[in-house]
């Protein structure tokens, strides 16, 4: 039985993120830390200037995924809330693509468990997004979801 | 007592590249009895031979998990064949 908080919330967005009020989410009293990361659309500066960025997703996968990553964090960390917000469609430069909140008694589960949750939904979420440019547009290199198990024999 | 087994039905879902190079977001497809993810994948490689390229950065999915090549297919299977991923 995976071990969540029935409080944390984790959502597929088309529209602007509210950071303020997935920090305000995870905060309760019986807590002294709130951890926060806030990814956003980048600037290149190297190569072709970005005009905008598009994110599709495998919505319930990616969804049932990032729910995983949230019982992972609660196993492995003494936090207490978990919000995971990622957005799809298109998105400007400097637009929030994805923002988490965590919260715990003492900061270092609340740094630790955040840090596992942006590197995992990177490597293990089917989100994809392309990259538009002046005159063209590719898709972003990605990484490859580590293998999966063998099958189990049918039962 | 075996006679002809008819094909089973599965439901195949693209994205990102995937979806561009095969023009197809998702569609019924027929599997033969037996037949595992990998065999499903060539059978989309000879239909969409750019999508060759491609084959070593692919992670199937079956019903929403990550699965290896080698799983059998069921019926009424919903599969994706899911290019890098890049969120976040």
């Amino acid at each position: 039985m995976p071990v969540t908080s029935e409080n944390d919330l984790y959502e597929l967005v088309r529209s602007a993120i509210d950071p303020a009020a997935l920090v305000r989410h995870v905060r309760a009293g019986q807590d002294g830390a709130i951890v926060t990361f806030d990814g956003f659309v980048r600037q290149e500066s190297h190569g072709p200037a970005t005009k905008y960025l598009e994110y599709e997703a495998y919505e319930p996968m990616a969804l049932a995924k990032m729910r995983e990553i949230g019982s992972q964090m609660h196993e492995r960390f003494a936090i207490h809330g978990v919000a995971m917000v990622h957005r799809l469609g298109r998105l400007d430069i400097g637009e929030t693509s994805v923002f988490i909140a965590v919260s715990a008694p003492h900061r270092a589960a609340a740094f630790d468990a955040c840090q596992f949750a942006i590197d995992t939904l990177k490597r293990t979420v089917p989100i994809w997004k392309k990259e538009y440019f002046q005159d063209g547009a590719i898709w972003a290199d990605g990484e490859i979801p580590p293998a999966a198990p063998k099958p189990k024999p049918a039962s | 007592m075996p006679s002809v087994s008819p094909g089973i039905r599965v439901k195949v879902l693209f994205f990102g590249r995937v979806r561009e190079l095969t023009g197809l977001r998702e569609e019924d497809g027929e599997v033969r009895e037996g037949a595992t993810l990998g065999d499903l994948l060539e059978g989309y490689i000879q239909r969409f031979p750019q999508l060759a390229g491609f084959r070593a950065s692919l992670v199937a999915s079956r019903n929403q998990e990550f699965a290896a090549w080698d799983t059998r297919i069921a019926g009424g299977d919903e599969i994706a064949f899911l290019p890098p991923v890049s969120g976040g």
